[in-house]
């Protein structure tokens, strides 16, 4: 199956959540303008890929709402931790950037785990090497960057290989 | 009349407005920008989603869950496009940073970063 396609059948979802109504009107709606806008992309996302979609994705969505949970747990706990230093008298903090190694391939788990990076406590992806092997972390609390690597790689990034690779 | 739905549609309102206030705080208080988007990603995510969620439970309130509200489902969305732009736009504010030659603060002790920069 053709990415397009894919695209194409999604477009219309999001256009019911976007304007809200749910109806056979704004589904056929959202088809006549998902034909419009696919076209652009066409470069940019790769649309005419085959993709096969495998029970492999089926199965793997208990393990997305066990992402989602954790995910959601660790965005509270970050801000807690920024709000707890914002409130300090003085500012206190020894930050850095911190190289961590990735096992991640796809692309679709890099973007998980740098997202997720991003919204767990005291840490912030700046950038990844140019063979994808590597994300550059900055953190808040960089006294002991093997400590944060190996949080990552424990915590954070089991989940994310569960849920999308 | 005070319901359960408008109770808990005040404390999520509160709670998000707290953290968002707290996130300009920081963004004033925390010494340089790669700092100061730890404050804005991260507590604009949440403080956004304490507001989004007041308007979903509140909506459950006025109109029940099913059929969903337009404003419910419009504030679901706007919840999960903030949840995936956020971490993104600060990923790509802090290496734009990072590639116009802004240092990182004084207080920082280590940037494994430096002999990767491309100019």
């Amino acid at each position: 199956m053709k990415r397009r396609l894919i695209t194409y059948m999604a477009l219309p979802v999001v256009w019911c959540m976007v304007s809200g109504r749910i109806s056979i009107g704004s589904i056929f709606l959202g088809l006549l303008f998902g034909a419009v806008v696919v076209q652009p992309f066409n470069k940019l996302y790769r649309l005419d890929e085959v993709i096969t979609p495998t029970g492999d994705w089926l199965a793997k969505i208990p393990k997305k709402f066990v992402y989602f949970y954790v995910l959601i747990k660790e965005i509270i706990k970050a801000n807690i931790m920024v709000a707890k230093i914002v409130l300090q008298p003085t500012i206190n903090i020894k930050p850095g950037i911190i190289r961590v190694p990735i096992r991640t391939r796809t692309n679709i788990g890099i973007t998980g785990i740098a997202n997720t990076i991003t919204l767990t406590p005291g840490t912030l992806t700046v950038d990844i090497s140019d063979d994808q092997t590597a994300l550059f972390v900055h953190s808040i609390d960089a006294t002991d960057p093997q400590g944060i690597r190996d949080s990552i790689r424990d915590d954070l990034e089991k989940y994310v290989l569960e849920a999308f690779e | 009349m005070v319901n359960v739905f408008e109770i808990l549609s005040i404390a999520c309102l509160v709670i998000g407005v707290i953290f968002l206030s707290l996130g300009m705080i920081g963004l004033l208080r925390l010494p340089d920008v790669y700092n100061r988007l730890h404050a804005t990603t991260k507590i604009g995510t949440l403080g956004a989603f304490g507001v989004l969620l007041s308007i979903m439970i509140q909506e459950i309130g006025n109109s029940g869950l099913l059929p969903p509200s337009p404003m419910g489902i419009k504030a679901l969305t706007v919840g999960l496009f903030i949840l995936l732009t956020s971490p993104i736009s600060g990923h790509m504010i802090a290496r734009a940073a990072y590639k116009m030659g802004v240092d990182l603060c004084e207080d920082s002790i280590l940037d494994e970063y430096k002999g990767e920069r491309k100019d």
